[in-house]
């Protein structure tokens, strides 16, 4: 898995660099802090690159601070899937196509010879009010959850897990004497199930919160995590082709990350992060990627 | 939250939309004796008042907005109505559930996860609410 922060500019004397497609076994997560755009002619030339739908949803979103958060967020998936030049087209953001598929979940398409079909490019998004991330993958399903590592519940943490989640991770929660570790790792299982959910893409209702455990385990004695996910519901079907990451963002968010494992490799394979040294802004987030499972 | 005159007035011009089918019903006065509002307004409204079916009662709305507030700790005088939509307002997936289960604890009721997944505004919260309570009674 790769992780860049993007700041990306549009205008014509500064292209869109091209980017070289995430392997089989790779995600690529892209991120980018809303609060270090503050140019308004700068927003408004992002806010061309939409279409007009996407436009109109910007625009219903209440308040300046949820309006910028949901335009950059667009403009981040249009501008990092332009990259991704398949065939080494060059490709305007403006011209990509989105749907939905049948349960709402946001697909790419490729306009064919008979129509449109679904882009072999997926990805998933995921913000909060201080980091927008786009997870892309080539031929896997992907989900992606982000959340501020501040993040404090309304409610009461064991009584939410009791409510929403499994037994199991009911039991591995109240467990954990300290309150503030307590929440830390309530917020990093919400993520990851969260992440689950949004890479099945059959909404939130096809695999309610309760039917499903993830377990983040020590799997041999060297500090290697195992994330494994198991269904109460469906033993056999959905549960043994995912893997997950979980890691630190910009050292003030955590991420979770689901892909579809490649069916034709051995299961036990990982996927070795490394970071790559193509954007300017690179190294200052390189210490900001901690891996913290699934590596 | 007592149902005077002076009351049903003021809801009437929070929310717009409803307008017309509060005039059909007669003002009742209703206090909270420490029982929850929604099940002391069906039981005890008088025969002659006519009964909203569809669309859930603006106390309902105003409880419900309420709550949203509360959770996504929004400014005060953010205008929030039946037609304000969750996401419009900010929430995230995890707000929308600590929403849910707020709307739960204050209404004495329990969402399915399909449900919940269809509530889309405040209004379409609304709604559930009512019908679940009126399947409890």
């Amino acid at each position: 898995m790769r992780s860049f922060q993007r700041n990306f500019s549009v205008s014509p004397s500064c292209p869109l660099l091209p980017l070289q497609l995430p392997s089989p076994m790779e995600t690529h997560v892209w991120f980018v802090l809303p609060a270090e755009f503050k140019s308004v002619s700068l927003l408004n030339q992002y806010m061309e690159l939409l279409s007009p739908c996407e436009k109109e949803n910007v625009l219903t979103m209440r308040g300046d601070q949820l309006q910028k958060r949901a335009l950059l967020a667009r403009a981040l998936v249009r501008t990092t899937i332009a990259r991704y030049q398949i065939n080494n087209h060059v490709i305007d953001p403006r011209s990509l196509k989105f749907r939905k598929n049948v349960h709402g979940k946001p697909e790419l398409v490729w306009k064919s010879d008979d129509g449109q079909c679904p882009s072999p490019l997926h990805f998933n998004i995921s913000h909060t009010s201080s980091l927008i991330a786009c997870g892309v993958t080539v031929n896997s399903p992907i989900g992606i959850d982000v959340e501020e590592k501040q993040r404090k519940i309304k409610n009461n943490i064991l009584a939410f897990a009791r409510r929403y989640f499994s037994l199991y991770e009911v039991e591995h929660l109240s467990m954990i004497s300290d309150s503030e570790v307590q929440r830390q790792e309530f917020v990093k299982l919400w993520t990851l199930k969260e992440a689950y959910v949004k890479a099945l893409g059959r909404g939130f209702s096809a695999a309610p919160f309760k039917t499903f455990t993830i377990r983040v385990k020590d799997a041999t004695n060297s500090g290697a995590f195992e994330v494994a996910v198991e269904s109460s519901d469906h033993p056999e079907s959905l549960t043994n082709n995912w893997q997950f990451g979980l890691f630190e963002l910009a050292s003030s968010h955590y991420a979770s990350i689901c892909m579809e494992k490649d069916k034709t490799s051995d299961v036990a394979m990982r996927v070795p992060m490394r970071l790559t040294n193509t954007e300017k802004r690179l190294l200052q987030s390189c210490n900001r990627i901690l891996p913290v499972a699934g590596f | 939250m007592a149902a005077s005159t002076n009351s049903l007035i003021s809801m009437q011009s929070r929310s717009g939309m409803a307008a017309s089918r509060i005039c059909s019903l007669k003002p009742v006065s209703l206090s909270n004796q420490g029982r929850s509002f929604l099940s002391f307004g069906f039981r005890s409204m008088p025969a002659r008042s006519l009964r909203v079916s569809c669309a859930a009662k603006p106390e309902t709305v105003e409880k419900v907005c309420e709550i949203v507030k509360k959770q996504l700790a929004l400014a005060e005088g953010t205008p929030v109505n039946g037609e304000s939509k969750f996401s419009a307002l900010g929430a995230d997936s995890l707000d929308t559930v600590e929403i849910v289960m707020g709307l739960e604890e204050a209404f004495g009721i329990s969402v399915e996860e399909e449900s919940a997944q269809s509530i889309a505004t405040v209004q379409d919260a609304a709604d559930l609410i009512e019908k679940l309570v009126e399947k409890k009674d």
